[in-house]
């Protein structure tokens, strides 16, 4: 008994030096793991804000967090800088419906040190995480990840899935023209004044090009 | 109950269930959220605040269990009174202080921005002074008593220490979040899974010993080989999560193996438990109700901390749930199992040794009622959020579709969870009725005149 429990003792002690050991390892590999050399005033500011608003609790980061939000390890790489900023300059109105992000009325000299932030996140070598999809969704249309990409679906619904703010777009392309579409995205308010639906003016033109296609296809 | 000072343990026991009310008022306002669409709440208490708070009176109102029942226990294992009750007292003061304006301060935004360790940092190092006043009583206690260490109690202090050390890698804000969240997981894995579980060993092994009559030397030769093994186990298994936060590849081999070994002690306690608890009908005073807790705690311990996390622990399949209900789930049902259950079940081993009550037996009061609604509605918990969960992984991490997307076609499973949360509400009412009844003294009766002995000569 006082044997074995000798031997349980040296393995524990030792498993503890091991785990140091590591420890040393690890901190000296990540540095070029994380790009620590681009961590800039601006990108601690952004943690520092990211720490101050809390986002951790609605949001998981690395997968680690809140579950009641998107992960945003990949945020910038997915969504792209623009979209970033025009999204937390008032969440709400880029996605109306459904669960919401409050707007915390960022000034733009935090939104840039937050998506600075993000930006640098996104770089981490995170040992292939999140991984990508196997499924059928890689087949999918161009159009139609960009459509889900930019939340469409939280007022417009194709063929039953999606919201109900805005008109169902299941026919879309029976009703409107690809050139009728693109005006859409660009200024909604050129065809109905006061429309709530935010402008996209900021996607990359290939991108509307490619949404104005797909909607337009759906007859 | 022998000692005036061990009376301590029902002031921090009232404390913590008052604040475990709380939290699952907190809990339920979060899976409100989770069901409507709409928020009218968004700008006053949005989700991250209800996480927040129902995060940290979890970790408050365990830690007053725990260090309420550790006053109660170390008098008892060395029988002399606590060092100082005053300490002790103004210790709780500073824990209950520190946590009100934690709690408020999170409503305007005053947070440190970690999960778990959202406290602001000079509530951080408040929290440090409470637990060094803690260490230090508790350690008067053991020193300047002529009663050698039990190896309980040694088990107990060590797991205690090892408590504040850990704390303290949550404290310094870091500007890089890998490291950041590096040295984070020394707090939160290391007191789940390391010190956490070298307090509740000790505690249970006390309870059992108290509880079922069952000699000593056999319980406590046990304590060691299980508190080595969650060490031996734990420590590297910390490696379970730097799979995938921008920490080298060579911890997927480590933190998996490792960790797919955590299970054993936690097999071993349950064993051990079950075996002493057989022997438990021979005594002649019965709590019932304690053993059915501590019994049921050991159960629940195995399966939300042993299988639940066993079932994700391996970086081939944590690489696809990392990150969704699948832990949500693991996470109450480990907590509820493992701490939760032993604090519950360590306040009907003490209360009625204060009060002078007799023990609850499940048949009166609301003992048994709060024990199977509350059961019962986390295992419903649980098991709704890992469907979410496995149906999460799919759809989102599978086939590639839009987080908000998915998270409607799991709102069946959040509308589960919420009844669940609402009759595990229900038995958190009735516990709390039930244990304040039991920690009520009794009504002073007429003075028992006690037989005056003859002076012994």
């Amino acid at each position: 008994m006082a044997a074995s429990r000798n031997v349980l003792s040296a393995l524990t002690i030792m498993s503890a030096i091991v785990f140091l050991g590591m420890t040393v390892d690890t901190l000296r590999k990540m540095p070029a793991r994380t790009h620590s050399d681009q961590i800039s005033d601006q990108v601690v500011e952004g943690k520092r804000l990211w720490q101050h608003y809390d986002c951790n609790d609605c949001h998981t980061i690395l997968g680690i967090g809140g579950y009641y939000a998107p992960d945003v390890t990949k945020s910038y790489s997915v969504r792209g800088e623009a979209w970033l900023q025009q999204f937390l300059k008032n969440p709400p109105a880029m996605h109306p419906t459904g669960r919401q992000m409050p707007n915390l009325r960022l000034a733009d000299a935090e939104i840039g040190p937050v998506v600075a932030y993000l930006k640098w996140v996104s770089e981490i070598d995170t040992n292939g995480w999140p991984p990508s999809p196997q499924g059928v969704a890689r087949q999918e249309p161009e159009g139609h990840k960009i459509f889900l990409a930019q939340h469409c679906n939280t007022c417009h619904a194709i063929q039953g899935s999606g919201g109900t703010l805005g008109p169902d777009l299941t026919h879309e392309g029976s009703h409107q023209t690809e050139a009728w579409i693109l005006d859409q995205l660009n200024n909604p308010a050129s065809h109905k004044a006061g429309s709530v639906m935010p402008s996209f003016a900021q996607l990359p033109g290939r991108e509307k090009e490619e949404l104005a296609e797909y909607l337009g296809g759906l007859k | 109950m022998r000692y005036q000072s061990q009376k301590l343990a029902r002031e921090y026991f009232l404390a913590a269930l008052l604040l475990f009310l709380l939290q699952v008022v907190f809990g339920i306002l979060g899976s409100v959220k989770y069901v409507w669409g709409y928020d009218p709440l968004l700008n006053i208490v949005p989700f991250n605040v209800a996480r927040t708070i129902h995060l940290n009176l979890l970790v408050f109102w365990l830690l007053l269990a725990l260090m309420g029942a550790t006053y109660y226990m170390v008098a008892d294992e060395i029988q002399t009174e606590i060092y100082s009750v005053r300490l002790a007292r103004i210790q709780l003061g500073i824990l209950l202080v520190s946590g009100v304006v934690a709690v408020v301060g999170y409503f305007f935004q005053w947070s440190f921005g970690m999960p778990f360790l959202e406290q602001p940092t000079f509530i951080k190092l408040l929290i440090v002074v409470a637990a060094l006043i803690f260490l230090y009583n508790i350690g008067m206690t053991m020193f300047t008593s002529h009663h050698q260490l039990t190896r309980t109690t040694a088990t107990l202090l060590g797991g205690m220490g090892m408590l504040a050390i850990m704390f303290l890698f949550g404290i310094p804000f870091m500007s890089n979040l890998s490291i950041q969240y590096y040295f984070w997981w020394w707090v939160i894995h290391l007191w789940v899974e390391g010190a956490w579980e070298l307090i509740a060993a000790a505690l249970v092994a006390w309870a059992l010993i108290k509880l079922t009559g069952v000699p000593r030397r056999r319980v406590e030769g046990w304590v060691f080989a299980e508190v080595a093994l969650v060490l031996l186990t734990g420590i590297i298994g910390t490696g379970h999560h730097y799979f995938w936060i921008g920490t080298p590849h060579y911890w997927l081999w480590w933190g998996g193996i490792f960790s797919a070994a955590e299970p054993i002690p936690i097999m071993l306690m349950l064993v051990d438990g079950v075996r002493s608890l057989l022997k438990a009908r021979t005594l002649a005073t019965v709590n019932t109700m304690a053993l059915a807790w501590l019994g049921a705690s050991t159960f629940v311990h195995f399966m939300g901390a042993g299988v639940w996390g066993f079932g994700q622990t391996l970086p081939q399949i944590n690489r696809w749930t990392h990150g969704t209900q699948i832990t949500a789930s693991h996470g109450h049902f480990a907590f509820w199992g493992a701490y939760g259950m032993l604090a519950i079940a360590l306040m009907y081993t003490i209360l009625p040794e204060i009060s002078g009550r007799k023990p609850a037996n499940g048949k009166e009061g609301l003992s048994f009622s709060a024990f199977l609604s509350l059961n019962f509605s986390m295992i419903f918990m649980v098991m709704a959020l890992l469907i979410a969960g496995i149906v999460q992984v799919y759809l989102q991490r599978v086939m590639g579709r839009d987080f908000l997307e998915v998270q409607e076609h799991l709102r069946l499973w959040f509308q589960v969870r919420l009844v669940a949360g609402a009759i595990f509400t229900v038995g958190t009412v009735a516990l709390l009725w039930d244990l304040f009844r039991l920690a009520r003294p009794l009504p002073a009766t007429e003075p028992v005149t006690q037989p005056k002995l003859a002076p012994v000569s």
